[in-house]
């Protein structure tokens, strides 16, 4: 593996400055936060050691926590099955029927570079009742739809899928950037060739685009189930996990017990879970994508 | 070439190093290196007894929530703290102006790592409890009888910040709470002022029938909404003290008390007091409405009254006050909620002692009269000198003064008696009312069954 004239010594010492930078924001925090799970520590004063005691209590006796995970993997769901097949479908139009795609694309992107602050109050005003000037209330009661006007953001079955809404509105131009890059990346020669034995247009996407494009889409996947287990600023802007805990997710419920109730040692032990989570997924996602790489290659 | 890049790499770490320093002493002290530090003839009073060995450069750092540059609080803030270096060329005060939420996070984080900043500020009470259970404070027992300090607080004030016989902080403000109305609104539905709950509920009944939305409230801060509960419990408890009784093993949150004031509350909810989206308005957005005159009633501490009189809603004396009424005939409407407002600690680990002890003296001194200058001596924990009218205040200030003169006795926030777990859940549990009727009783069991779990 010398490929490089280099010593083992000269690669390590390279390595190692973003090495340490890793390990120490990365890996010591976790440690550190599964430590903190196991303490009764409200985050200023003396800490007691007590076990697994937050996770008996995390799992069997916290009411928020189970529907607050529900609702994150709710969102993730609505992500990965809705949000980015869509984009990946919107980055096919772009770039087979798109003379300069590139100014759509980068409009499609718009919403990611703004502020989630901003997002959020956006769409608060959008989402107001019709008494407040609402858009989507108005629009609905413009169009003899009365009945369909709702409080979005504060009838509890509705805010959560009203805060969905939005941030799949937000990322949908990352995915689809993404996608629409992978797209590009697929030589030229292979639509040519199919074309002269008769494969185009649709067909074209189907035994072309869509395997070769099955890496890319991925790593799209993967960074919105992961994006998603992490939301947390755009429920703290629009709701606040509110009214009473029917928008919370797990990151929110993390933050407000560590936080706002002093249960730090307990909001650790939300963390260490996330964390997890995180990597679980990961796992299982690289594992079926890589049958599905295996099938098609 | 591997020394030259070596000697590269420390100049340029030190330039690095440099720059941030120069960064992190801030800009608060260029004021005072302009002006000559000769000048001793102050205007305000001056608290300290001699130039203890002035060489020595001294920097004390004071977190605060004034970061509002348009706010008379911060006005009076820079103003002293000039003054105060001008006095003392040595010492230079090192501004941290936060945010009110922005402040208690860093400073729970500051505390986790016990390193609290030389003067910071808590909340009173069973906030401020767990900072005390840490010993990340200095007692003030001795400062605040220096200059007469203590004698410029409001009587019984200090007691939410004393822990064992020892002061630990110094409030900026005491204030109550009072309902704020706008006049043309009730007169435009013909309603007069309620001088019971069930009056209340009625003219919210009116209002609404008019097409005005009656009440204001920015729930999604779920504090305001507690806070206004917190009022109906004490009518219906016929008198303060409902969550010490819990809290000493007297008393349930099952109290029949307790759920009248449930059911109380929900009635005023189910009437339509409030604007629609409610949980979704946070605390400014929700004052908004009262202020630019799209709600008839607020019920908030007398801390708004400074924001509400410069406002579009209260120009011409169009908005007055009144206290909250009895709730089915109980309680005593001159028991308000108290609201000891956020206070000036001192950390104990401080490097500068009793600089820091020196310097906050003087700036409390100096408090009350700052303030009213700047016009932001509504309810202030000190007394006052001066005469409020010809200072120019407003008439609905005027009023709400006369209400301090009024107080007898009354309930702290729920948040400030009860441990943080418990708030929590019972900030949440109220904050669903406003969007989901419940049973009394069921809202009596969350709440019992969340303070056993975080007793």
């Amino acid at each position: 593996m010398n490929v490089l004239k280099v010593s083992g010594w000269v690669i390590a010492a390279f390595v190692l400055p973003c090495l340490l930078l890793y390990v120490c924001l990365v890996f010591i925090p976790i440690l550190v936060s599964i430590y903190s799970g196991m303490l009764d520590w409200n985050g200023i004063g003396a800490s007691k050691f007590i076990g697994i005691a937050n996770y008996t209590k995390m799992f069997t006796n916290d009411s928020v926590f189970w529907p607050a995970l529900g609702r994150t993997f709710l969102l993730a769901g609505f992500s990965m099955l809705v949000q980015v097949p869509i984009a990946l479908f919107v980055a096919i139009l772009i770039s087979r029927y798109v003379r300069r795609p590139n100014f759509l694309v980068s409009s499609y992107f718009l919403p990611v570079i703004l502020s989630v602050v901003v997002i959020g109050q956006l769409w608060k005003t959008i989402y107001n009742p019709a008494s407040m000037g609402g858009m989507i209330n108005q629009i609905l009661i413009g169009l003899g739809l009365d009945s369909w006007t709702h409080s979005w953001l504060t009838e509890p079955k509705v805010a959560i899928f009203a805060v969905i809404l939005v941030s799949l509105w937000q990322y949908l131009g990352y995915h689809i950037l993404i996608q629409f890059t992978g797209i590009q990346n697929i030589p030229a020669d292979i639509y040519e060739a199919a074309k002269i034995d008769g494969a185009d247009g649709f067909k074209a996407d189907r035994y072309i685009t869509l395997p070769m494009i099955v890496p890319i889409f991925k790593i799209s996947v993967v960074l919105a189930f992961i994006g998603s287990l992490q939301s947390f600023d755009l429920i703290m802007v629009m709701t606040g996990g509110g009214p009473a805990h029917a928008t919370d997710v797990i990151s929110s419920h993390m933050y407000n017990m560590s936080f706002l109730s002093m249960k730090y040692g307990y909001g650790s032990a939300i963390a260490t879970f996330l964390v997890f989570v995180c990597m679980l997924a990961t796992v299982i996602i690289n594992f079926l994508f890589n049958r599905l790489d295996k099938r098609y290659s | 070439m591997t020394r030259r890049s070596r000697m590269l790499g420390s100049v340029m770490a030190g330039v690095l190093a440099l720059s941030l320093a120069a960064c992190g002493s801030g800009s608060s002290n260029t004021s005072d290196t302009t002006t000559k530090p000769a000048d001793n003839s102050s205007t305000t009073t001056t608290t300290d007894n001699g130039n203890s060995n002035s060489n020595e450069k001294i920097t004390i750092t004071f977190q605060n929530i004034y970061p509002d540059t348009t706010d008379p609080k911060n006005k009076m803030l820079h103003k002293i703290v000039d003054q105060y270096q001008k006095d003392h060329p040595n010492i230079t005060i090192e501004l941290d102006s936060l945010n009110t939420d922005q402040q208690k996070l860093k400073l729970k984080t500051q505390a986790a790592s016990k390193e609290v900043p030389d003067i910071t500020i808590v909340n009173p009470a069973a906030q401020m409890q767990p900072f005390i259970d840490a010993d990340l404070f200095a007692p003030l027992n001795d400062m605040i009888e220096q200059n007469g300090l203590k004698d410029t607080f409001q009587k019984g004030i200090l007691d939410y910040y004393t822990f064992n016989g020892n002061v630990y902080a110094l409030p900026d403000g005491n204030n109550i709470a009072v309902v704020y109305y706008n006049k043309s609104l009730f007169e435009k539905a013909g309603v007069k002022v309620p001088t019971t709950f069930e009056e209340m509920v009625d003219v919210v009944k009116q209002l609404k029938a008019k097409g005005i939305t009656p009440m204001a409230i920015g729930e999604k801060d779920s504090w305001t909404g507690s806070f206004l509960f917190m009022n109906v419990l004490l009518r219906t408890n016929g008198g303060p003290g409902f969550l010490k009784d819990v809290v000493d093993g007297k008393k349930k949150f099952e109290d029949p008390a307790f759920k009248e004031a449930v059911d109380a509350f929900e009635s005023l909810i189910q009437a339509g007091a409030f604007q629609d989206g409610v949980t979704s308005f946070d605390y400014n957005a929700g004052e908004n409405l009262f202020k630019t005159g799209k709600a008839a009633m607020y019920f908030m501490g007398s801390w708004a009254t400074g924001g509400i009189e410069t406002s579009e809603a209260g120009k011409d004396n169009n908005v007055g006050v009144f206290k909250f009424p009895t709730v089915n005939g109980k309680g005593n409407p001159d028991e308000f909620m108290l609201a000891p407002g956020s206070a000036f600690a001192v950390s104990k680990d401080s490097k500068h002692l009793k600089e820091t002890l020196d310097f906050l003296n003087y700036f409390m001194l100096n408090y009350p009269k700052e303030t009213f200058a700047a016009k932001g001596a509504v309810g202030i924990a000190q007394t006052v000198d001066g005469d409020f009218k010809a200072a120019g205040y407003s008439d609905m200030a005027m009023d709400v003064l006369n209400l301090f003169k009024e107080v007898k006795g009354g309930d702290l926030a729920f948040d400030n008696t009860m441990n943080p777990g418990t708030a929590q859940a019972h900030l949440s549990s109220i904050q669903n009312l406003f969007v989901a009727k419940k049973d009394a009783s069921e809202v009596a069991k969350e709440h019992q069954t969340a303070y056993e779990e975080n007793k």
